[in-house]
């Protein structure tokens, strides 16, 4: 099962590696906005506070507590990343894991409804370490749309406009581990290696209750692979998957459910670029990149259905100049930096 | 209420893992943790020469003249944010880091004034138990209907 750490899930695979264990986090960030040109990769702000959702169960509507899992506070148009984190017995060979990310069970990466399992044609999932972190919605071949959540029920969720519903909202998570076999092969081969090299990749992280409920909509383009399995699909040990359900509640509730002060509201993309901060660009390996999900090409953005809902422009939706982004990953010198200390409470 | 001598992050402290160190000791406590960060960077320099004095002092934001007096044991261990660099630097657990430096990160501390007189019996309480039963205590996230 998974654990709850330090706002991080931890998935630990200790029947297959004592070593073998994989993190997720949610990283606060910019708003990109939402026009025709593609941005690079905006920073992590701090990661979003997590709660096991039974701790408030009083609080909750009762099909939140039903689904389990976590929940996590966003303000209406704010945006989020989920930074993915692999371990294993030293620092240049990480435990691989198969990653599945639906957001009101739509998966993020084909536009298909959640079902369980993994499968090919099309990919319906990821893999960590290759792909180091998800921004959004896999629209096409090296773009994704952000993650930006609005009302659960208003119209704006990728679920509601695939399927008319606003019954799940949130996130979905699945992870599966490599089989045992794979892996020891895997880890043998790199322990005859060991002796032969030594490198170090360095890591530099430097109202109602139904209204509580928010949806990811589909926000700004950005440059983003999605990167395709170079595992057979038979080395991922399907049984021994570990899933969460995370609910995404209004940020202005966050103090009614939980007790603590909600984060505040991040900064907008023209701040941010104003101030003269870095944006960023990934430099993986030298891989082609998966289609993307065709479902999504007839997804509206939150843009477009705010306006066509109010007449108006949605605050902070010119376009900003960014410069040019930081190169990171495999294929640059660094990481791409996630700003661990410092709060976000008021 | 925890009796006003005691200062609750020295409670915890005492009860917590700092390695081999006394705390008592400072001396020898220093000369300890430099001696550590000092052998811990040359593992590194054996490898890759960005992890001179000068080069990871620069990283971490301080003198290099700073960081040898650390590495000779002269100074007492840096603050957390330079701690917490360290531990970046040379691939480190920063809590272990901050440990084996006799303090405790700003959130634990918090955390722990919040409740002291609770963490503490928590922590007296699975002090001596094996990594695996106090693995257990960090409670898993429920799986629900979905």
């Amino acid at each position: 099962m998974p654990t709850l750490e330090d706002d991080t899930l931890v998935f630990r695979f200790s029947e297959i590696d004592k070593d073998a264990s994989f993190s997720i986090d949610f990283q606060r960030t910019l708003r990109i906005p939402d026009t025709d040109k593609t941005y690079s990769l905006p920073p992590g702000l701090g990661s979003f506070p997590l709660r096991h959702a039974e701790d408030f169960a009083s609080n909750l509507p009762s099909q939140t507590s039903e689904r389990g899992g976590v929940i996590l506070p966003m303000w209406q148009a704010e945006a989020m990343w989920l930074h993915f984190r692999n371990d294993g017995p030293g620092y240049d060979l990480y435990f691989p894991v198969a990653i599945k990310i639906a957001a009101g069970k739509i998966n993020a990466v084909t536009g298909e409804t959640w079902r369980p399992g993994l499968h090919r044609a099309p990919q319906d999932y990821m893999v960590s370490p290759d792909q180091p972190w998800l921004d959004g919605f896999a629209i096409e071949k090296g773009v994704i749309r952000q993650f930006v959540a609005m009302p659960l029920g208003a119209g704006y969720s990728v679920e509601e406009q695939l399927t008319s519903e606003s019954e799940w909202g949130g996130i979905q998570i699945s992870i599966t581990p490599l089989k045992k076999h794979v892996w020891k092969e895997k880890r043998a081969a790199w322990e005859k290696q060991r002796s032969l090299r030594l490198k170090r990749e360095r890591i530099c992280y430097l109202p109602s209750k139904s209204s509580m409920k928010m949806g990811l909509a589909a926000g700004g383009r950005m440059r983003q692979k999605i990167y395709p399995d170079t595992f057979n699909l038979g080395d991922w040990d399907q049984a021994s998957a570990q899933r969460v359900f995370v609910t995404l509640v209004h940020a202005k509730d966050w103090k009614k459910i939980t007790g603590d002060a909600a984060p505040n509201e991040p900064p907008t993309a023209k701040e941010y670029s104003a101030a003269g901060l870095p944006w960023f660009e990934y430099y993986g390996k030298d891989r082609e990149a998966l289609p993307g999900g065709e479902k999504f090409g007839a997804i509206k953005s939150v843009v477009k259905i705010f306006t066509t809902l109010t007449g108006a422009l949605l605050p902070n939706s010119q376009d900003i100049e960014t410069g040019v982004p930081h190169a990171v990953g495999p294929g640059s010198k660094g990481a791409r930096p996630v700003r661990t200390s410092g709060s976000w409470d008021q | 209420m925890v009796p006003a001598m005691l200062n609750p992050i020295d409670i915890t402290l005492n009860a917590t893992y700092i390695g081999n160190m006394q705390r008592t000791d400072r001396y020898t406590h220093n000369e300890a943790f430099g001696e550590n960060i000092r052998k811990l960077r040359e593992q590194r320099m054996g490898s890759d020469q960005t992890f001179s004095l000068r080069q990871v002092a620069a990283r971490c934001g301080v003198t290099p003249a700073y960081l040898s007096r650390v590495e000779r044991g002269d100074v007492a261990p840096p603050g957390e944010d330079t701690l917490i660099k360290l531990a970046h630097e040379l691939g480190e657990d920063p809590d272990v880091m901050l440990a084996q430096a006799g303090k405790i990160s700003a959130d634990l501390r918090s955390a722990i004034l919040a409740r002291p007189q609770l963490f503490a019996e928590l922590i007296r309480a699975i002090k001596s138990m094996p990594d695996h039963a106090v693995l257990r205590i960090v409670r898993d996230v429920r799986d629900g209907n979905w």
